[in-house]
């Protein structure tokens, strides 16, 4: 380390602006953060102290953040007692938080088909990441959205074409089709106007549809269960394509200090536990699942 | 601060000068650096820093999950991850800033020799002091944990004690029948010093899939949860090392400054915090400012003064026997 990892971390009291609860016990969170807005990257996510009496911080991903209003958004699903007290807080409360921790997706220019992969509560980095593609020249992202709880946000039927894909895949996240960025939703529950599988199935039919000079653009991107992400790796791999996956995992200090969220991740000196926290979460896939 | 301010936080540790007496604890702040992230925080806020456990050779550590919480506390299986005291000496010493802090090593071993060893190549580097954890198993007399015996734990301390003149500091477990007798034991095999104590072991399980929430099934418990024991046994071993000028580093589920000074007056010397940064990583401020309060108060001039200022409760008669 150089000093240059100085500083680069802020712990905010952050007052909550809104609070909103969803069906499947899903909840969406924002947060008055300023630091943590204006440097938080695709990718970047806070460590998030549920309750002041939890000894371990939440680590939860960013789903946008409004640079100018110094707002961040989160998305999360109670899934133990962190964030079943996390429910409680309610808007104008404070919530202890450090950020933007995590590097970031890395976009390659010579990639301009990105393809965006996220699954539940790992939807968020793709939305961030969504957000901050849209409007580049050049760059024609898709977004793949599977879950298996109801969606966090109204879905419609979606106004941008995709004629590759099955006519019945026709729901997208709203949002998304006002940036202009097309966007599908995948689930098992029979959701109206959502394909019907895994989010890997339709990605695969869209991969397969490409000719060789379009899919040698394309670049996955995805965040969601292991078992998809494993599958989202199998996906790259057998298309032969690049994939940045990231990761989540247990974590207490956030700040590369404990080295209890490490995960073993395939180096050139060959593997090594590499902490989730500060020297991920985004890594390689291949380097994840080999 | 410097060695000419006198500062009421100031403690003097084995011939060191801590300018408070928070150290942060082995295995929570990486080798130094990592903390320095967040802004605000600042290693200068510490009167020692103890690296995290270094053995010979590298070790990958185990597999996920390695921390989860539990009730007040949490636990910890690690297992050790560290690149090995070669590149721990020769790369990672050199950019750590001793102007701002002291810094102590922790040494860790799966044999006497690899004790000494590390030790060894500890005592020719810039390193303040050493911190032996002798909780680690002994893969010679069948993986039970050296802390956890008295005549084992001696013997590491005097294997240690051979390779340095450096501060050395013992690390005791509350995994064992009589932490006094091993204290003992540990000071007659040279130790300068003693941690007290190292987390406690426990198990959490997953009922759905009925396996252990710990990659390695069992972890080291810490926080608020293990604070009492903590504090008993820094009270057992303070007896032992009154008379002898040993100090102590009181570590066990400290979040406060009223917890810091619980420990100062059970016999510490100085204080460990670890979890506590996970709650909030700037805490060693607010500890520092509490015991500058408090020593006002108490219209004290010094932290040292707090040290081992307990006043039993006059011993009662036994009402039924059973404590």
């Amino acid at each position: 380390m150089t000093p240059s990892h100085r500083d680069t971390l802020f712990l905010e009291e952050a007052v909550i602006t809104l609070h909103d609860a969803f069906e499947g016990d899903q909840y969406v969170l924002h947060l008055k953060a300023p630091e943590c807005a204006r440097r938080a990257r695709p990718g970047s996510f806070v460590h998030l102290q549920c309750d002041p009496l939890l000894p371990m911080r939440r680590p939860i991903s960013i789903m946008r953040a409004q640079r100018e209003q110094g707002i961040i958004e989160l998305l999360y699903k109670v899934v133990g007692h962190g964030t079943s007290l996390l429910t409680q807080r309610k808007a104008g409360e404070r919530l202890s938080l450090i950020g933007p921790i995590g590097h970031p997706f890395t976009l390659h220019a010579e990639r301009p088909r990105p393809l965006l992969i996220g699954g539940g509560v790992g939807m968020p980095p793709m939305i961030f990441l969504a957000d901050h593609l849209r409007g580049q020249k050049g760059v024609q992202p898709l977004v793949l959205l599977g879950s298996e709880a109801p969606f966090p946000f109204q879905a419609r039927p979606s106004q941008i074409l995709l004629p590759t894909l099955p006519a019945e895949a026709i729901a997208c996240m709203p949002l998304l089709d006002d940036w202009d960025i097309p966007s599908r939703l995948v689930s098992q529950q029979g959701y109206p106007g959502c394909y019907e599988g895994y989010v890997t199935d339709l990605a695969r039919l869209w991969l397969d549809a490409l000719d060789g000079d379009t899919l040698a653009g394309v670049e996955i991107f995805a965040c969601g269960p292991h078992p998809m992400l494993e599958a989202v790796a199998r996906l790259a791999a057998d298309f032969n394509l690049p994939c940045q996956v990231s990761l989540e995992e247990f974590m207490a200090c956030g700040v590369g200090g404990c080295a209890g969220c490490a995960v073993e991740v395939l180096t050139d000196a060959g593997p090594a536990m590499k902490r989730v926290c500060v020297d991920g979460p985004v890594f390689d896939a291949n380097r994840v699942f080999f | 601060m410097t060695e000419s301010t006198p500062s009421p936080l100031a403690v003097e540790f084995c011939g060191l000068r801590f300018d408070t007496p928070i150290v942060l604890l082995s295995g929570c702040v990486g080798f130094g650096e990592e903390y320095t992230r967040i802004k605000g925080f600042s290693n200068r806020d510490a009167g020692a820093v103890c690296l995290k456990g270094t053995t010979l050779d590298p070790r990958l550590g185990n597999p996920p999950h390695r921390v989860c919480e539990t009730p007040a506390g949490m636990l910890n299986a690690i297992g050790l991850q560290n690149p090995g005291v070669d590149t721990v000496v020769g790369e990672i010493l050199p950019q750590l800033d001793f102007g701002e802090t002291r810094f102590i090593a922790n040494v860790s071993g799966s044999t006497l020799e690899e004790y000494h060893e590390v030790t060894r190549r500890f005592d020719d580097s810039p390193i303040d002091a050493i911190e032996i954890n002798i909780s680690c198993p002994n893969v010679k007399e069948g993986g039970v944990a050296f802390g956890n015996d008295p005549a084992m734990s001696a013997r590491v301390v005097e294997a240690c004690r051979r390779a340095t003149e450096k501060p050395l500091i013992t690390k005791l477990s509350p995994n064992q029948t009589d932490i006094a007798a091993n204290a003992r034991g540990c000071i007659e095999a040279g130790s300068d010093a003693f941690s007290v104590i190292n987390t406690l072991m426990g198990m959490a399980i997953d009922i759905e899939s009925r396996s252990p929430l710990i990659g390695n099934n069992q972890g080291g418990l810490s926080g608020p949860a293990i604070k009492p024991v903590a504090l008993l046994k820094v009270h057992q071993v303070y007896q032992v090392c009154r008379d002898h000028g040993i100090p102590i580093i009181g570590q066990g589920g400290i979040t406060t400054a009223e917890d810091a000074l619980e420990f100062l007056i059970a016999g510490a010397s100085a204080v460990g915090v670890g979890t506590a940064l996970f709650y909030d990583p700037l805490i060693c401020r607010k500890i520092n400012t509490g015991i500058l309060d408090y020593l006002e108060r108490h219209g004290l001039a010094t932290v040292e003064q707090v040290t081992g200022s307990l006043r039993l409760n006059a011993p009662s008669k036994p009402r039924c026997g059973c404590y």
